[in-house]
């Protein structure tokens, strides 16, 4: 009795602007690749089938469940995860807001949360709360915090915008 | 309205001096202080860890919703190269796991539902474990299942195997039947100018922690130690302990993090005591984590009931009798089948009524097991009776609000005729309505309704509530406060942060006490070791059980201190005060040292303090109330209900931190709003077998459905609590359902009796009205 073991691949990327070269079967998932093989485990798995948000990343500029999408995809792209939003300086203002507005409780969610906002606000600074809305739209939060990660999310546009103009 | 004992702290031993000073700590909105780590990736939850030469845990379900062991074979897995361990009936015959306690079989001979587990494998890789569960042979002889309520109560029904270690039952009913009442219900009825009968059907509901359950067993040959997504570390430890033969001692239980449990993950659930005994088998760690789908088929749900309700009331209003039959399905096993009582409290207590009869017929069905969801069985109470007196107020011609005003309760309405009549410990239920009305537009709503846009229209509704917290025995809670000559303090708790913000309160408390601010206050908790007992982190009970225990653990430290400083200032300890990070002499912030400084006067390497809860005294009764308002659309055309708002007062004594409180009512009206409106599985009836074990198909609500959800609590004191502090996790949800349905009968004008209230049903509703008028 043997068991099948996939084809393995080089695959080479960036995560959170870091260059990263890993070998991995052609199956295997990018959320398995981040938390197995990088030991990036703020990355969550809550269903392994794209349904529960949980493990939000964002790839090239868009957020997309990890668990659905294969490591060798990831090829030559850019991948951000929750590691890599606090810079040099500090937090994100996404991660301000949501200690400061208590979008936070068991936090299981939160890192696919946030990965979803981050996506959200480079592409627009000025989201309407019904854009918070459908960005979060697909990561579930049992505790129920919503009504406190919108808030969350309409701060930290703010508090972005007020930086960039503050920057020019 | 009887005037309570006067309060106190429920601590054994001497009540803490007062603090000589107004609050500084307490009432405060802080952040909580495991946020950073939560948003930055850092938290640790067990699915995260891994450790040296750990192996992987797979299970092996059995796909029929009854059937009988004939012949199992693991050899051929056992065999596979990779496999370490193997469990199942042939190994462990006469093995029990504990779940609050409660035995169950961990491999029965006979299967009670589709899911149930029948062996496990540990191997080297998760590949390895899925390929030896499929070598596993098992000849199942098939048996008749009965899968609703309905079915399992006739006489010639299937028996059930339940799971839980016998109860007395007849056929698939456990007994003894359930039936308390006091005065003459059929008397009440007789004499009523109107009786009002409403038949309600109140579905399971699934947690749906965003966490699938995962945990780590390490044995080092001595000592077993558990990494675990649970919401009591003790409690896991004990039921482990018990399990496997082992002293307490041999077995530490960790949860650092852990990511929603709502009651599902209260004790040791079953995976914790396959993947200890595999480890012990394998003497390698093994990791067990269930996946998405195995979670909606083994974890234990939420009871369904299907209620009747009778109220019969005088023409003015006047309730004369309510009358309530509840059947529930419990499943294929259920500990909380024991705790009725959970129903009676709204049933009963709610309104003043000379008779009262509860009746629970609780049914064995071949499903899974069902235990404690975030109410237990109040929603189902509480639907039933708040639906029920909107039903009545329709029949009078009266106005809801006014009619729950009629008969409102000051005092404690006993349970039976033999129940004392007893103070509560406080009670503003009738603010909480008022705030409620006020908020949520109640003197408009006839008005809201009579603006119908289209096909849409507008209600608002209200339901009230009044469930059982505030501690349970065996109230043997306890926690250290320790002080070192480095100024530093820790809380030493053996709690566990499930979110709801446990973490956070307790420090506060100890800061507060020793007059520091909460960052200053480190906390050691989700350990057993290092810590005493202390409940798990489930029934609203951790800042009302364990609170006293740190507040008087810390008011003995600086107790200790007090008598440090004293000397110094040639005063009495008692003319002391610890604030603002200093102890001076009373009145004079200058005579006074820097609380850092008084530290250093130990000679001792620490100053230690151990707190512990009494009992709640029996002269006097818990329990807390609140009300929920909703305001709804609902479109007669395609049966589609928007709620637009919600409105939560919660009659909480004095928040310890209001934001805290606040995300808890958030979250239980979410939640709420998911059981009312969204949640349903759905089973096969002839098979057993769930059809929408996944978060596709079971919908829980997302951000795009949650409403405005407001917060308008009423404060009091209550000295029986931590600084008044009542306590919230549960209340939250458990008026929603009857607000939302009772603000959708408000639109349509009647009422709908089942939930979720999903367009397929608000449809079927509508036609099935329309064709009654038209008959």
């Amino acid at each position: 009795m043997t068991i099948a073991i996939s084809a393995r691949r080089q695959v080479s990327f960036t995560v959170n602007g870091r260059p990263c070269s890993v070998e991995v079967p052609a199956r295997r998932t990018l959320a398995e690749t981040l938390r197995e093989d990088l030991g990036l485990t703020g990355t969550k798995v809550g269903c392994n089938r794209a349904e529960c948000g949980s493990c939000t990343v964002v790839l090239d500029g868009r957020a997309v469940f990890s668990c659905s999408v294969l490591a060798v995809e990831a090829a030559g792209r850019r991948v951000e995860t929750v590691e890599g939003l606090a810079g040099a300086t500090g937090l994100h203002p996404l991660q301000e807001a949501f200690i400061e507005h208590d979008a936070v409780q068991c936090g299981i969610c939160i890192p696919g949360m946030l990965m979803s906002l981050k996506a959200l606000l480079d592409a627009s600074p000025s989201p309407s709360e019904d854009d918070i809305r459908q960005a979060v739209g697909g990561n579930l939060c049992r505790c129920g915090t919503y009504p406190n990660t919108v808030k969350a999310a309409l701060a930290a546009a703010s508090a972005l915008r007020a930086r960039a103009g503050a920057g020019r | 309205m009887s005037t309570p004992p006067p309060g106190r702290l429920l601590v054994h031993g001497d009540a803490p001096p007062p603090l000589g000073r107004d609050l500084a700590v307490i009432g405060r909105s802080i952040n909580r202080r495991d946020a950073l780590e939560k948003v930055t990736g850092q938290a640790v939850y067990s699915s995260d860890m891994t450790l040296p030469g750990m192996l992987h845990a797979k299970i092996l379900r059995c796909p029929h919703a009854h059937a009988r062991i004939r012949r199992i074979d693991t050899s051929r897995a056992a065999a596979l190269p990779g496999v370490h361990a193997v469990l199942s009936l042939e190994n462990t015959r006469g093995w029990h796991t504990y779940w609050y306690m409660i035995a169950q079989p961990a491999f029965p001979e006979e299967i009670a539902y589709a899911g149930q587990e029948v062996a496990l494998v540990a191997a080297e890789t998760v590949d390895i474990a899925l390929h030896a569960l499929g070598l596993i042979e098992v000849e199942y002889e098939v048996l008749p299942a009965a899968v609703t309520p309905r079915e399992a109560m006739k006489p010639d029904a299937p028996r059930v195997p339940v799971l839980d270690v016998e109860r007395p039952r007849e056929g698939n009913v456990q007994q003894p039947i359930y039936l308390r009442a006091r005065g003459d219900v059929d008397r009440g009825l007789a004499e009523a100018d109107v009786v009002s009968e409403s038949h309600f059907t109140l579905p399971t509901q699934y947690h749906v922690d965003i966490q699938t359950r995962c945990c780590i067993a390490d044995w080092d040959g001595l000592r077993l130690t558990v990494y675990e997504a649970s919401q009591g570390v003790w409690n896991v430890k004990r039921e482990l302990a018990k399990s496997l033969g082992l002293e307490e001692d041999r077995v530490r239980v960790v949860v650092q993090n852990m990511g929603g449990g709502f009651g599902s993950k209260a004790g040791a659930q079953r995976v914790v005591h396959y993947a200890a005994r595999l480890a012990m088998l394998a003497g390698r760690p093994v990791r067990l984590e269930l996946t998405r789908p195995e979670e909606f088929l083994s974890h234990p749900r939420r009871y369904a009931g299907e209620v009747t309700m009778r109220l019969g009331a005088r023409r003015d209003g006047t309730l004369t009798a309510i009358d309530a039959e509840i059947v529930l399905d419990i499943g294929s096993g259920s500990l909380y089948a024991g705790k009725y009582t959970m129903t009676l409290h709204q049933i009963s207590e709610l309104y003043r009524c000379p008779s009262v009869r509860v009746r629970i017929v609780a049914v064995y069905t071949n499903t899974s097991p069902t235990g404690p969801q975030r109410g237990v069985l109040d929603p189902i109470a509480t639907f039933s009776t708040e639906a029920a007196i909107d039903d009545l107020a329709a029949r009078l011609g009266m106005d809801p609000l006014a009619l729950r005003m009629k008969n409102y309760a000051e005092d404690f309405q006993g349970l039976d005729d033999t129940t004392p009549a007893l103070p509560y410990t406080s009670k503003h239920l009738d603010a909480c309505l008022a705030t409620v009305a006020d908020a949520i537009g109640w003197a408009d709503r006839d008005r809201l309704a009579a603006d119908a846009r289209g096909s849409v229209r507008r209600g608002v509704g209200i339901a009230a509530y009044c469930i059982e917290r505030g501690g349970y025995a065996p109230f043997s809670a306890k926690a250290d406060v320790v002080a070192r000559p480095d100024g530093s303090v820790e809380v030493q708790a053996g709690v566990v942060e499930i979110g709801a913000g446990q973490i956070t309160i307790l420090p506060m408390i100890a800061a507060e006490e020793l007059g520091l601010p909460a960052e200053r206050i480190r906390i050691h908790h989700g350990d057993t070791d290092g810590t005493h007992y202390a409940p798990s982190s489930h029934a609203s009970r951790i800042t009302s059980e364990v609170g006293p225990a740190v507040l008087q653990a810390a008011a003995m430290v600086r107790g200790r201190l007090f008598e440090l400083v004293a000397p110094q200032h040639e005063v009495s300890p008692l003319d002391l005060v610890a604030a603002d990070e200093r102890i001076h002499v009373r009145g004079v912030p200058a005579r006074g040292l820097s609380f850092t400084a008084a530290c250093a006067l130990m000679s001792e390497p620490e100053i230690r303090a151990t707190g512990s809860r009494a009992p709640n005294p029996d002269d006097v009764i818990f329990r807390l109330f609140g009300a929920h308002g909703a305001e709804v659309l609902v479109d007669v055309e395609t049966g589609e209900l928007r709620v637009v708002r919600i409105v939560c007062s919660h009659d909480i004594g004095r928040p310890i931190n209001p934001k805290l409180v606040e995300s808890q009512q958030y979250g239980g009206a979410v939640m709420g709003l998911g059981y009312g409106l969204y949640e349903e599985a759905e089973l096969d009836g002839k098979t057993g077998v769930l059809l929408t074990p996944d978060v596709h198909q079971y919908r829980v609500p997302t951000a795009l459905e949650t409403p405005d959800i407001e917060a308008r609590n009423v404060e009091s004191e209550d000295a029986f609590y931590p600084y008044s502090a009542k306590p919230v996790g549960e209340a939250p949800l458990v008026g929603v359902m009857p607000a939302v349905r009772n603000a959708l009968r408000h639109a349509l004008g009647f009422g709908i009796d089942a939930l979720p209230l999903t367009p397929a049903r608000i449809l079927e509703a509508i036609a099935a009205r329309r064709s009654a008028d038209a008959g």
